[in-house]
């Protein structure tokens, strides 16, 4: 007991000497710099420094606006009694913005209120981030790549010159030996003519590269009719440059965030302009320089948006998005059924579209695709699933004189690979 | 060989050079759906001969509701949020397997503005002019279900409307989630909601009255 009392009476002045310091802190901290930080915390949700209008009015300017410092405060901490008391610019701002009324701040001290006001009346100037700059300069020259093609004919053409030019050498040599032996000169033997008797004297030769390139041929010509409705690789560039790399690689946005639709329909679906716009209303913006500005100003004019009088004024018009993933009208495909049930991941089909720019279509969806991945497959969904339960049980029993290997019970073996299953 | 040697060239020229061209298309009937599909737009010929571009998602009916849809009776005013902060009351049981749901759902739709604990300091947050305020500031800490689910719903401040990504159940879900962010140890007694309702049965009842 002796001992934790003298404890407990140590630390009585390092908690005085604490709270005096934090008391100190707090009272010289209330500055401009805090101002700033409160606003952000505070303010900047709805309102801007500058002349456009987010949810609240800008707030340039409004030094020479409002009725004074005082009210501001007075404004900021309670405006619903401002309004009450009847004040002349209270009910002017309020008409000016529809009725809609500004969250009271009534935690918020006197000296935090100075800070915001004296703030809000002279921000800092915007300086100019160095970044646009650098980004100009950093967009690298387009590589100039050399067709390959050309490359490949500029040798074969330079090989064809080496070898007439060494025929026609050996030919000289040839005669210049005879001359010496005193023998007659032999006339120069075209390069047809010549083929035409080594290919004689070699018939099984002959035969062998003549089953090669047919070979070669053959399954060219095989391989370029299958990838005939194969869209391996597509990627077509988008009305909006929209980068799926910022969106939910950079900003970790989840996919069903605006794929609203996967978990509830046969299509994952584009999302509507609204989506956008619940970001992009405050983020106008891109990361780097003003290509994303100008990309976000399409999301402006296609939602009838007009940033500086925050509000959907403008005539909208529908964004026409150039689908990538598409599957023949023959096939019923649903992504509920695979992403809610089967709980597959959207990269297992779409690839890692996180480091996408412009999205690729990185699965051939094929049959054989489709199929392959049926009889690998299990439910994962289906297990823990009460609804499943019996189904599961009775599967189980139907296939355990199987080897230990093919018990496992995949899409295929609860009749994934029917063909009336997709095709109807 | 030579007609081979052709078509193999015909063939494997033609496809994939250009990357706003999928490629060489096989029967295209069978893959361009003379029904209308989802997100696609469709030609229509009006009846003087002119052709319309219309988008296949289409608004309901002026008037009609779709099947299996609620409609949420509080307008998005200030009027209709002030109705929903004291009469609009969460239909779903506050169990484990909800508050588990609503956990999922906030991880897909919220966390990226609020983050994981509703500091407001998800990656996006960050980037608006403001960041989302945190659930558990003073003024914020005892918001309503109702309010809550207005919120969601119509959205606030620079936070926009998500009723067209979420059913009402997954909004309730989600109001039962944040509501746990915000108290951790359990929901305290409902005072203010008790004495709110009392409120409103009383104006209710002298508005029978006149």
């Amino acid at each position: 007991m002796d001992t934790l009392c003298t404890k407990s009476q140590k630390q009585i002045p390092v908690i005085f000497s604490f709270l005096f310091l934090s008391i100190i802190f707090s009272i010289n901290s209330v500055s401009a710099q805090d101002g700033a930080k409160l606003f952000k915390q505070n303010c900047a949700v709805c309102h801007s420094l500058g002349t456009n209008k987010l949810t609240g009015p800008g707030l340039a300017g409004i030094a020479s606006r409002a009725p004074g410092d005082a009210w501001l405060m007075k404004w900021i901490k309670n405006n619903n009694e401002v309004i009450k008391s009847g004040d002349a610019y209270a009910t002017k701002i309020l008409a000016e913005n529809n009725g809609a009324q500004m969250t009271v701040f009534a935690d918020l001290k006197d000296e935090e209120l100075k800070a915001i006001v004296a703030y809000i009346k002279a921000p800092p100037v915007e300086v100019k981030p160095v970044v646009t700059n650098a980004d100009g300069g950093g967009a690298a020259p387009e590589e100039k790549g050399v067709n390959p093609l050309a490359i490949l004919i500029g040798v074969i053409a330079f090989l064809i010159i080496i070898v007439g030019v060494l025929r026609g050498v050996s030919h000289s040599l040839k005669n210049l030996q005879r001359e010496k032996s005193g023998l007659e000169e032999i006339e120069q033997v075209g390069v047809w003519r010549e083929l035409k008797i080594w290919m004689g004297t070699h018939k099984r030769t002959m035969a062998l590269i003549v089953l090669f390139v047919l070979g070669g041929v053959l399954s060219a010509t095989w391989d370029a009719l299958m990838g005939i409705g194969v869209y391996e690789g597509y990627h077509p560039s988008q009305p909006i440059a929209f980068s799926h790399k910022i969106h939910a690689g950079d900003n970790a946005i989840n996919c069903q965030y605006c794929h609203s639709g996967v978990e509830k329909g046969k299509t994952a679906g584009i999302p509507t302009v609204n989506v956008c716009m619940n970001c992009h209303k405050g983020i106008s913006k891109g990361p780097s320089g003003e290509k994303g500005t100008a990309e976000i100003a399409k999301i402006y004019a296609a939602a009838g948006w007009d940033p500086d009088k925050g509000a959907y004024t403008k005539p909208q018009r529908p964004i026409i998005w150039t689908k990538v993933h598409n599957l023949p009208d023959f096939v019923f495909f649903s992504h509920a059924q695979h992403v809610k049930v089967g709980k597959q991941d959207c990269a297992n089909c779409h690839g890692d579209v996180k480091t996408m720019t412009t999205v690729q279509q990185v699965s051939p969806l094929t049959m054989g695709w489709c199929i392959d991945c049926h009889r690998k497959t299990e439910v994962p969904g289906m297990k823990d699933n009460p609804y499943y339960e019996s189904l599961h049980a009775k599967l189980k029993e139907k296939f355990k004189n199987l080897p230990k290997e093919e018990q496992v019970i995949t899409v295929a073996k609860m009749g994934g690979i029917e063909c009336g299953k997709c095709h109807y | 060989m030579a007609v081979f040697g052709c078509v193999t060239v015909a063939v494997t020229s033609c496809s994939k050079h250009d990357a706003n061209s999928p490629g060489v298309e096989y029967m295209p009937d069978m893959y361009r759906s003379p029904s209308l599909e989802t997100n696609s737009f469709s030609i229509v010929a009006n009846a003087d001969g002119s052709f319309d571009t219309i988008e296949t998602n289409r608004l309901p009916v002026a008037g009609t509701i779709a099947r299996g849809f609620m409609p949420f009776p509080y307008a998005n005013t200030p009027e209709g949020y002030e109705l929903a902060k004291l009469n609009a009351h969460n239909p779903l049981e506050r169990n484990d397997m909800n508050t588990k749901q609503g956990e999922e759902l906030y991880g897909k739709y919220c966390v990226h503005c609020h983050g994981a604990t509703g500091e407001g300091d998800g990656l996006v947050g960050g980037k608006l002019p403001g960041p989302p305020p945190p659930y558990t500031a003073p003024d914020k800490i005892n918001m309503t279900e109702g309010e809550l689910f207005h919120i969601i719903a119509y959205g606030k401040g620079l936070m926009g409307p998500h009723s067209s990504l979420l059913t009402a159940d997954e909004r309730w879900k989600l109001v039962l989630y944040v509501q746990h962010l915000q108290h951790p140890d359990g929901m305290p007694a409902p005072v203010a909601d008790s004495v709110a309702a009392k409120e409103v049965k009383v104006k209710e009842k002298s508005k029978k009255g006149k």
